[in-house]
């Protein structure tokens, strides 16, 4: 096992539904985890597809959940987003940007493929200091409740297995192969350094 | 340093007042005695308080702090690894005290904190060089330290064949850093701003008085031929190739000298992905590679090469418009060579015609000079082969390629390219082919041909004269070199461990100084007394002797590594020496070891026997030299087990088993048992048995103990296995040397059966049964079989087994009977030992001399020789008749008639044998057997047999089994033997039976039967009794055929026959009065008067009314007989067809007429008789004349059935039930 507990990274697009799915379980498992999004807003569903509710990174859960309640309690009630965010709210305050953060993580798990160029490209364009590994792997998970719940499982799967091996980055290749065969989804993996 | 012993509890109030010195101290005794993680915070805190706070005491507190570079905690030591970084950035002197720690825990045993140094050494070795440029002076120490550092990267770089996959990939960070390092930035590289202040190339005097420029700059350059060395390795890891294109990307951007090289390596992986790469891995891959190639692309530097790498960026599925958006805008590019101090390197490699033009004197001769030789030379090649491919791709050479190429496809597309295809849009297109011809060059140059390839060679061989005597030594050492890795790259060799690297800087003179010593941390636990004092190191104060359970564990595991290292070290050929550590090894140790080898060995015994082999002998040599207290049991072990691992594998064909028996030094107990076993396998036991065979042969030392348990199996409950190993013992019953063995074992063997009760020997070892059994039919042939499959091989044995036989129980005797017969008549009626067994027959073995004669004489006729000796046991020693009955035929006449009298007084199935024998009935061939009695003599004998010698039951009995052979006893036959007995005098008592059997079994005989009659009247039958009653009998059954025998009796026996059937008289009666008068005339008075005696009250005046009544009905004699045969069928049994067409009829008809005469004469004397005979005997019935017959029956016959048919017989004529039995 490795010495000092993983910091994982959850990332999806807005720090919402996946991500916070992933996090809220992976905290209860006792892991270091924190969660983010890559989008350059945090987006929500809308009255319809084309009319998003758009916030910024600023914007607290709370302050979402109220905005929504007051625009249409029933259809937000309806579609689970009030819960959503009533639960993120109580995880932490506000969605926070995986670009905007400075901190380490050994892993980061993106949530869907766009996210994962996103993360890389932002992990490549700093500029590189100690040279510490972060391994990123991206798990698809649709982006709709009982998705993500899935989805959350998995990551928390993976995550203990890979907090178990005895050395994480000896192991993490073949134990990746094992749980695509598993779960029979493909998961893209790469490393980036700090 | 002043370490406080004082509580924990009482410190923390002190802390606030104490000064930073008295804090650490208090701090670090806290560190030595805390778990982990608090002793982490303790120590980051000591750390921050000494380098950040006051680091004047960092030097003070050094010491203790390196210490903990041997916590057991990987954490503490990576803390400690990060605490020597910190403080040789902190006061860069301290480098020299601490480098050599860093290269210990470089080697530590935990990969964590291996990586953890690595990452630390990128940094410390910029810092040491930076600090050595800076230093106008160096010093010894530094000399060391430096050469230090060199030889750790050095290390670091070979960890890039490490096993482990992350710390190849900390490795090849380290690599990157060092590469960027190690070679100058130039104006066009990107500088980071963090690395702003970071040592590079350019910023090393030439003119240094340790540090070597021209060193330092090869060095970077084979560091960077080593990592692209490691990118085209076949199975490279996909995270280490991620790391590797990352790399690149970076030297490119920040180093844009090498962009060529990098471009190149990517076109090459792009066109060569690993094949060991999982779908998955291939687009993670392939996703690096698109953001690492726009990276590039995006620095101004990739002008060059913007054609490959969009060519690239559109084969890895990017759209046009966002190449285009990140192709930078080329500013001014002419003007570069100009404005930019480090150009050469770039300009040299795009524009090589360019070199004479350098004028630059800054730039340094010996870094000018390697660049134009190696750089363009792979560049070009590409180039120069796609140039000439590009003419060549019509669609004609195309087609052929692709359709040629076809038959190298795999049957399953693989995962990269599945991943990889997209379709080709612009097919045709001049684009297109060029790119097609570019991939094509990159293919061929990288496995070494192709004109661009040729060309270059030439080209640099050139530059090499040329440039030959200006350069030192070392730069034409580069150029060599250089080539390697350009084929080396292409062909995708892995050269694990194989690179020869050179010491970077010969004139290092490494050997001479003394390396920095690292800081040797004294035992924790004394930290608190002797402060500073140094502690000699003693080795033996470090280690401690392993534990016992340590020591087999490792033991074992190495063995096992050895063990299951087998393919390996049979790729490399030396697999002997493997087999020939492994069996020392195992030998040499007790324990698990022994089993787990065994165990390998069986589990693929085929393969693995050169093993199996080397095992055993060398377990045999270790007996042998300890002899003579040495013990097979280490080598029983072993041969049991390989033994019993094979017997119990199913399906063994190849004889493996059969080898390791006979090539086994010795057999042990326990190896001839699995032997055994594996002869008792119905499915092997020949494959066994011929083992054993060739034991028995090849080690006569102790062939009797192998013999043995052949002769144990000779008597096996399975029957396949019995009689395979009879099979071969019978072959080994003809060696001399082994016969006495086998013999005595059988006659052993055989003598058991005198034993009352079988023997617990008989039984296997697994069968529980009670020592007093009785004997079974299989219990008595096990102790058979050996001795009677040698019997035909030896026909001496026959002996022994009589005088078993003689004291054997009835059950074993009539097993053993039961037994003989293959092996006796295998034996045959010739053989002189079954000849003298005859002669001999001891006491008791009669029955079995008898069986013999049996089995011998059952298809064949006996011998002379045969019939000589049973005759002579016969007469001389034993008579008994029963030994005669084989041998009959053989006998003469009249012996056989001699013995008849005590033939048919036996078992009735006995004389049923005999009479078949006789009769010839017996032998399905027939007539092989000539018979000394014809069958009618036979009659005729039995008619004879004196009845003092035989009861008369069982020579009817024996009549009975006469007439049974109805194809023998034909109606001629039985009429001569009537005739024979007819003039016989006296006449035989059972002659009438036999006229009355003959006449039932064939009525046509009727004729001559009555011809029988009258002739016997001429011989007074009356005179005997028991034939005169059957006379009547007859006479009575053969009514009124019979009348006119009657006829001719004279008065008396008419009357004796009227006494016995009176209703005979009044048909008689009709029959004469059915005559002329004038034959009436010849019937004397006296018969008339014996006819018409019951109506003597009524005589004469009735007679005529009677003889007119009568007269017109019988007017022709045809007329009477058609009467009475109307009436005799009433009796079924008489005949009523008068055949005339029967000789024999004709007869009585002539002799009624001839005859009366004698008739009258005997008349008289026969009335008187009969009436005298009336008077005594009121009963007139047959039966009691005959039941003397019945009660004389011989105790012999103990079949009831047989008596019963003998009664049928008996009364048969009677009830007529008889007739049918007989028909």
């Amino acid at each position: 096992m490795p010495s000092h507990p993983l910091r994982v990274a959850v990332v999806c697009s807005s720090n919402q539904n996946r991500s916070m799915e992933a996090h809220n379980i992976l905290s209860k498992r006792g892991f270091d985890v924190r969660s983010f999004g890559t989008g350059s807003h945090v987006k929500l569903p809308g009255p319809a597809p084309d009319k998003p509710n758009v916030y910024d990174f600023k914007t607290t859960y709370e302050q979402m959940y109220n905005d929504l309640v007051r625009k249409d309690k029933e259809l937000y009630t309806q579609n689970g987003i009030l819960h959503m965010l009533d639960r993120n709210k109580r995880i932490k305050s506000k969605p926070e940007r995986f670009q905007n953060c400075k901190d380490k993580f050994d892993l980061v798990i993106t949530c869907e493929e766009r996210v994962y160029d996103q993360v890389l490209e932002d992990l490549n364009s700093r500029e590189q200091e100690t040279l510490q590994p972060v391994h990123v792997i991206n798990v698809d998970i649709q982006d709709n409740h009982e998705e993500a719940t899935l989805g959350a499982f998995l990551i928390c799967e993976l995550c203990q297995c890979i907090q178990h091996t005895d050395d994480m980055e000896n192991e993490i290749d073949e134990l990746l192969q094992e749980f695509e065969e598993k779960s029979n989804r493909p998961f893209l993996h790469t490393v980036c350094f700090y | 340093m002043e370490f406080s012993s004082e509580g924990g509890e009482t410190q923390i109030p002190h802390v606030v007042d104490m000064t930073t010195s008295e804090k650490v101290v208090d701090l670090l005794n806290q560190a030595a005695l805390i778990p982990t993680d608090e002793k982490l915070t303790v120590l980051k805190q000591v750390q921050e308080l000494i380098i950040n706070k006051d680091p004047s005491l960092l030097d003070n507190f050094l010491d203790e702090m390196i210490a903990f570079q041997t916590d057991k905690s990987i954490e503490v030591k990576k803390f400690v690894i990060g605490f020597i970084e910190e403080a040789c950035k902190r006061d860069n002197e301290l480098l020299l005290r601490l480098i050599a720690n860093l290269n210990m825990l470089l080697k530590d045993e935990s990969v964590n904190v291996v990586k953890k140094a690595i990452l630390t050494l990128t940094q410390m070795y910029k810092l040491t060089l930076q600090w050595l440029v800076r230093s106008k002076v160096v010093s010894e120490m530094q000399e060391a330290c430096w050469d230090l550092v060199t030889q750790m990267k050095e290390d670091v770089l070979a960890l890039l064949d490490s096993e482990n996959d992350g710390v190849r990939t900390h490795s090849i960070k380290f690599t990157e850093s060092l590469i960027i390092a190690l070679s100058p930035r130039t104006s066009d590289s990107d500088v980071p701003k963090r690395q702003e202040g970071d040592i590079s190339l350019d910023k090393v005097p030439k003119d240094h008085s340790y540090i070597r420029y021209d060193v330092l700059c090869e060095e970077g350059k084979t560091a960077l031929e080593k990592l692209l060395k490691f990118m085209v390795h076949p199975a490279i890891s996909s995270i280490n190739l991620t790391t590797a294109l990352g790399s690149l990307a970076t030297i490119a951007r920040q180093r844009p000298m090498f962009m060529s090289e990098v471009v190149q390596a990517y076109e090459t992986l792009h066109a060569n992905l690993p094949p060991t790469l999982a779908k998955s891995q291939v687009s993670s891959v392939r996703k690096n590679l698109k953001l690492h190639l726009v990276a590039v692309l995006k620095h101004p530097c990739s002008l060059e090469f913007q054609g490959q790498i969009s060519t690239l960026l559109l084969d890895l599925g990017m759209p046009q418009n966002e190449i285009t958006r990140s192709t930078p805008v080329p500013r001014e590019p002419r003007k570069r060579p100009r404005h930019e101090q480090y150009t050469e390197g770039k300009k040299v490699k795009m524009e090589p015609t360019l070199i004479e033009d350098d004028e630059d004197k800054e730039e340094p001769a010996p870094l000018s000079v390697p660049k134009p030789a190696a750089l363009p030379v792979a560049q070009s090649a590409i180039d120069l082969t796609a140039e000439f491919l590009h003419p060549l791709l019509n669609p004609e050479n195309v087609a052929n390629l692709v359709l040629i190429s076809m038959v190298y496809l795999p049957d399953v597309m693989p995962a990269s390219f599945q991943a990889t295809y997209t379709p080709v849009e612009s097919a045709g297109t001049d684009a297109q082919i060029k790119h097609l011809a570019r991939l094509m060059a990159t293919q061929m140059t990288a496995a070494g041909i192709g004109p661009g390839l040729e060309q270059c060679k030439a080209r640099e061989d050139e530059a090499g004269k040329e440039e030959g005597n200006e350069d030192d030594s070392v730069a034409k050492d580069l150029l060599i070199k250089r080539k390697v890795p350009a084929v080396m790259l292409g062909q995708a060799i892995s050269v694990v461990g194989g690179y020869a690297e050179k010491p970077p800087s010969p004139e290092t003179p490494t050997t001479v100084k003394r390396l920095p010593e690292p800081i040797l941390p004294t035992a924790q636990t004394k930290m608190t007394g002797a402060s500073g004092r140094k502690k000699v190191f003693r080795l033996s104060d470090v280690i401690q002797p392993l534990s016992d359970t340590q020591i087999e564990k490792l033991t074992s595991k190495a063995v096992k590594r050895i063990l299951h290292s087998e393919k390996a070290i049979a790729q490399s050929g030396v697999s002997h020496v493997r087999v020939k550590l492994l069996s020392r090894l195992v030998t040499q140790f007790e324990g698990m070891m022994k089993e787990d080898v065994l165990e390998f060995i069986l589990e693929d015994i085929r393969t693995r026997s050169d093993l199996a082999f080397s095992l055993l002998y060398q377990e045999y040599n270790t007996y042998l030299s300890q002899l003579p207290t040495g013990l097979l049991d280490s080598y029983d072990h072993c041969l049991y087990t390989m033994l019993s691992g094979l017997q119990e594998k199913p399906e063994q064909r190849d004889g493996l088993f059969t080898k390791l028996v006979l090539e086994a030094p010795i057999i042990t107990e326990s190896a001839l048992e699995v032997i055994r076993r594996y002869c008792e396998d119905e499915s092997r036991v020949y494959l066994g048995m011929t083992t054993l065979k060739e034991l028995i042969i090849k080690r006569p030392s102790r062939q009797f103990q192998y013999l043995h348990v052949l002769l144990d199996l000779s008597s096996h409950e399975k029957e396949k296995v019995r009689t395979t190993a009879l099979a071969f013992l019978k072959r080994m019953y003809e060696k001399d040397q082994l016969r006495d063995y086998i013999e005595k074992f059988a006659l052993n063997y055989m003598q058991l059966l005198v034993h009352p009760n079988p023997p617990s020997l008989l039984f296997g070892a697994d069968k529980d049964t009670e020592v007093a059994a009785p004997w079974t039919e299989e219990t008595v042939r096990q102790c058979l079989f050996l001795y009677l499959s040698l019997l035909p091989l030896n026909h001496r044995l026959v002996h022994e087994l009589a005088s078993v036989y003689t004291e054997a129980i009835a059950d074993i005797k009539r097993s053993v009977l039961r037994a003989i017969e293959q092996p006796i008549r295998g034996m045959g009626m010739n053989s002189p030992e079954l000849l003298l067994l005859v002669e001999n027959c001891p006491k008791g073995a009669e029955t079995l001399v008898t069986r013999c004669l049996h089995i011998l004489t059952d298809k064949v006729p006996p011998s002379p020789e045969l019939v000589e000796r049973v005759r002579d046991l016969y007469h001389k020693r034993v008579p008994d008749v029963r030994f005669l009955i084989p041998v009959i035929n053989g006998l003469e006449k009249n012996e056989v008639i001699q013995a008849l009298p005590k033939l048919i007084k036996l078992n009735p199935i006995v004389v049923k044998e005999v009479f078949n024998r006789l009769l010839g009935t017996q032998h399905s061939e027939g007539s092989s057997s000539v018979s000394p009695l014809t069958p009618g003599d036979l009659l005729i004998a039995l008619h004879n047999i004196d009845s003092t010698k035989c009861d008369m039951k069982s020579i009817i009995k024996a009549t009975n089994l006469c007439f049974g052979e109805k194809n023998v006893y034909t109606s001629e036959v039985l009429a001569v033997v009537m005739q024979q007995l007819m003039e016989q005098n006296p006449l035989p008592m059972l002659l009438m039976r036999t006229v009355i059997q003959s006449l039932t079994m064939y009525p046509r005989l009727g004729g001559f039967v009555m011809n029988i009659l009258s002739r016997l009247i001429m011989k007074q039958v009356w005179k005997y009794p028991k034939v005169w009653e059957g006379f009547v009998k007859c006479c009575q059954r053969t009514k009124p055929q019979s009348f006119s025998v009657l006829l001719q009796l004279p008065p008396a026996q008419l009357t004796s026959v009227f006494e016995r059937c009176p209703e005979m008289r009044e048909p008689l009666l009709q029959h004469v009065h059915s005559f002329t008068p004038h034959q009436q005339a010849h019937i004397p008075s006296s018969i008339m008067a014996v006819l018409e005696a019951n109506k003597k009250p009524e005589p004469k005046p009735v007679e005529p009314v009677v003889e007119k009544e009568i007269e017109p009905v019988a007017a022709t004699p045809t007329s009477v007989f058609r009467e009475a045969s109307s009436a005799a069928l009433m009796e079924p049994q008489i005949p009523t067809h008068q055949d005339p067409a029967v000789l024999n009829d004709e007869r009585p008809m002539e002799q009624e007429e001839s005859d009366p005469v004698i008739q009258e004469e005997n008349i008289n004397i026969v009335s008187q008789v009969e009436l005298a005979r009336m008077s005594k005997t009121p009963s007139p019935e047959p039966e009691p004349a005959e039941e003397p017959m019945e009660t004389s029956q011989p105790e012999q016959s103990d079949f009831k059935e047989a008596e019963k048919d003998i009664e049928a017989d008996l009364t048969g004529p009677v009830d007529g039930s008889g007739s049918e039995d007989i028909e």
